[in-house]
């Protein structure tokens, strides 16, 4: 997985996500979910995993409920069990990519850099913005104004809302303002890394629609 | 002539003034110009007329011409300018963008169209300068202030730019770091390339200068060199002295030491302890404000404290002082509840800080953020100042007029608190801490992008207020005006505790917890000056 280029991954992704998603019988979607368990465990990233799956247990939890209420037993085990799958690619995926391999890929794809660099920053930003909310919530709560989940706080949800917006968008010009400073518009971009398809991408990506063509296969048998 | 402003009149969008107006400014290859003057005065300003992010980025109302090595800036798009100016802004964290600190770099690099080995060269290169070779392969956005200012000065470095325009290098860095970008700084104006800088901290580089330009409403003030310009009467322009120069003034001296040599020359040390002695007594009261025994904290699973032992009386101020990254925000956060302690114990006013409710600690504790913009949302700058006093129940109209006086806020009183500077937002956020008359006040980094107005206005409150005060600051020279205790922390651990003279002549301390001596401190020690006092 990790000598695959930025390109391959990004395709076996959404082939995988695909095939989760068109396959029906419980057992081969439970040795799918097996796969990519198996595959991160072995990417050595576990632990990380774990921590992952712990922030949307909850919404798992839920959505099983839910599933249970309207759909009955087996289709929320499937419903759950799908999640949980493309959740683990997608984590998988940025473990192993970064933003900028995925953005450069991209660029060198021909893929106009405008656009590829709106997306790599808006999924830069929102870490960012994530930490800037903490600290908002830390210097209004240190000033005595209550910022509890409850409807006494309601009323004083501007005082983190107002700052965050704001900071928000300065941040965000003055990250525009670095990115121009740096020669973001440069027509005669190069890359300090070189983004090649290989043989094993070609094979990679090969098995990928072999086993999307299979399961559109069982989908239709099914 | 490698840059040439020419009666340049700007005006931003949807500003009713001018930020610059009728400003004229020469510069030659190879000088170091510093920009000095009160926030707002236009400095930034000027700096990114020297890229054409204005008028290009910006937009506005430009008129005059600027033109760089005879090209008016105006001809050619921003990233033609790539070759010809490095910028580096204010906030380092708002110009990284990057994933890993080697992609960071490398950025300005591959906009230049560079071939690949000699972008590794130049990176290279440019690691090696502003040492940051270590933090190559980290994320930026987890790097300390210090570390990220160094990263964005080596993504400017890399593209060996002709012209390298600072704005406020110095603001994020702790005393080693800020004498290592100094001496950088030094190094590359040598090899040629020129250096213009906007700064506050005077004290930092302007020795090192070949000019000092004085920026006041948007034009040219004063322009000549650092002595010829610290002769001069500078009060109007909120500039902070460098602390020589301020030294040799209040000893009556006409002359503008910028060394430890010159100031020793003119016989400054003779009046030098009189200027800045701590006047607030340790443990001028007897009832323990904070105890901490074996205090430690963890973040993402790292210790960020550790063994913490702290007693601090009512009536103290205490400094914590050491590298970025060494623990003392975690250590102030602990003392409002925002942090809890993982291991020991400590108490705070009587309050037992595992347990302590927010809304209590905020009614006695007055904790003033690094960043004021993190907590501003009210219309008016008074609703800003009393919002926090209503909220505790702690509202005092006599005490509000003393804070509206002492930092020079009542012209400002009806504005909104969004279009202040940096600067008076910052007051506005002393002002606000201090108005729930807390029994503690908390001050991270106070005087970071002050001038001397605003660094006036808190040296006297926090002298005259006699408050128990925890500051934590690489500001060293205020540290030593109203601190008479320092704690130095490193690696989140106590390495000392005592009078800055004793901390600062222990060569081993200031080693490991990254400091550098005051100029003061420097002065007293060379000529046997140092006072019971300092000495402790």
């Amino acid at each position: 997985m990790m000598e695959l280029d930025p390109r391959t991954r990004l395709f076996l992704l959404f082939t995988f996500v695909v095939i989760v998603m068109v396959t029906q019988p419980l057992p081969v979607l439970a040795a799918e979910a097996l796969l990519i368990a198996g595959v991160i465990a072995a990417c050595g990233f576990m632990r990380a995993w774990v921590r992952i799956l712990r922030t949307v247990v909850l919404m798992l939890v839920f959505l099983f409920a839910f599933y249970v209420w309207t759909l009955g037993l087996s289709e929320a085990v499937m419903g759950v069990l799908r999640l949980s799958a493309s959740i683990s690619a997608f984590f998988l995926f940025f473990q192993l990519t970064t933003v900028e391999d995925l953005g450069n890929a991209l660029v060198q794809s021909r893929v106009p850099y405008p656009f590829v660099f709106v997306l790599m920053t808006a999924m830069q930003f929102a870490p960012v913005l994530s930490r800037q909310a903490r600290d908002v919530f830390d210097a209004q709560r240190a000033r005595g104004i209550r910022l509890e989940m409850d409807l006494a706080s309601a009323r004083n949800f501007p005082a983190l809302l107002a700052p965050l917006l704001i900071q928000a968008f300065t941040l965000a010009e003055q990250l525009a303002e670095a990115l121009e400073a740096r020669g973001f518009g440069s027509p005669h971009r190069t890359f300090m890394r070189e983004y090649r398809l290989r043989a094993v991408d070609w094979a990679a990506a090969l098995c990928g629609v072999g086993a999307l063509a299979l399961a559109i296969v069982l989908l239709r048998q099914g | 002539m490698l840059i040439d402003i020419e009666h340049v009149r700007y005006r931003y969008p949807v500003s009713e003034g001018w930020g610059l107006d009728d400003a004229s400014l020469q510069v030659e290859a190879g000088e170091y110009v510093v920009l000095a003057g009160a926030s707002g005065s236009g400095k930034s300003t000027l700096l990114r007329l020297l890229n054409g992010l204005i008028p290009h980025f910006y937009g506005g109302e430009l008129q005059g011409r600027v033109r760089i090595d005879g090209t008016d800036t105006v001809d050619r798009p921003v990233h033609a300018w790539l070759p010809f100016t490095g910028l580096v802004f204010q906030n380092p964290k708002a110009q990284l963008f990057a994933s890993s600190v080697e992609r960071e770099v490398a950025y300005g690099l591959e906009s230049l169209g560079l071939a690949r080995d000699e972008i590794r060269a130049r990176l290279d290169w440019a690691a090696e300068v502003a040492q940051i070779g270590p933090l190559l392969g980290r994320a930026p956005h987890l790097l300390s202030g210090g570390e990220q200012q160094r990263v964005v000065v080596a993504a400017m470095l890399a593209l060996r730019p002709r012209v390298l325009a600072l704005d406020e290098p110095f603001t994020n860095l702790d005393p080693e770091a800020a004498y290592q970008l100094r001496s950088i700084m030094r190094d590359i104006q040598r090899e040629g390339t020129t250096l213009i800088v906007a700064e506050h901290k005077l004290s930092e580089m302007l020795a090192d200068a070949t000019r000092l330009v004085v920026v006041a409403g948007g034009r040219i003030a004063l322009d000549g060199s650092p002595r010829d310009i610290l002769r001069q009467d500078l009060a109007p322009y909120r500039i902070n002295l460098p602390t020589f120069a301020r030294f040799a003034r209040a000893c009556g001296l006409s002359g503008s030491p910028l060394t430890l040599d010159e100031a020793v020359q003119m016989g400054v040390h003779a009046q030098a302890d009189q200027v800045a002695q701590p006047v607030n007594g340790e443990g001028s009261g007897s009832r323990p404000v904070i105890e901490a025994e074996g205090l430690g904290h963890d973040l993402a699973g790292r210790p960020v404290l550790r063994d913490i032992n702290l007693r601090v009386l009512s009536g103290d101020t205490v400094a914590l002082v050491g590298r970025n990254g060494s623990g003392k925000t975690t250590l102030l956060k602990h003392l409002n509840g925002l942090r809890r302690p993982a291991r020991g114990r400590l108490s705070v006013l009587g309050h037992d800080m595992r347990k302590a409710r927010m809304a209590d600690l905020a009614a006695q504790v007055g904790y003033v953020f690094q960043n004021p913009n993190d907590q501003l949302f009210k219309l008016t700058v008074r609703e800003e100042i009393e919002v926090g006093a209503r909220a505790t129940r702690r509202f005092d109209s006599r005490l509000l007029d003393a804070l509206y006086d002492n930092f020079d806020l009542r012209s400002l009183l009806d504005c909104s608190p969004f279009r202040l500077s940096e600067g008076q937002k910052k007051r506005v956020a002393f002002a606000s801490a201090l108005a729930v008359h807390p029994e503690l006040l908390v001050l991270d980094e106070p005087t970071v992008g002050q001038d001397a107005a605003s660094h006036d206005a808190l040296v006297r409150w926090l002298r005259e207020s006699h408050q128990t005060t925890i500051i934590a600051t690489h500001d060293l020279e205020f540290a030593q005006e109203v601190a008479p205790r320092w704690i130095a922390l490193a690696g989140g651990e106590t390495v000392a505790d005592g009078a800055p003279a004793c901390l600062m002549s222990d060569a081993r301390v200031m080693s490991i917890a990254g400091l550098r001596p005051t100029a003061r401190f420097q002065l007293a020690a060379q000529t046997g000056h140092l006072t019971g006092a300092e000495a402790g």
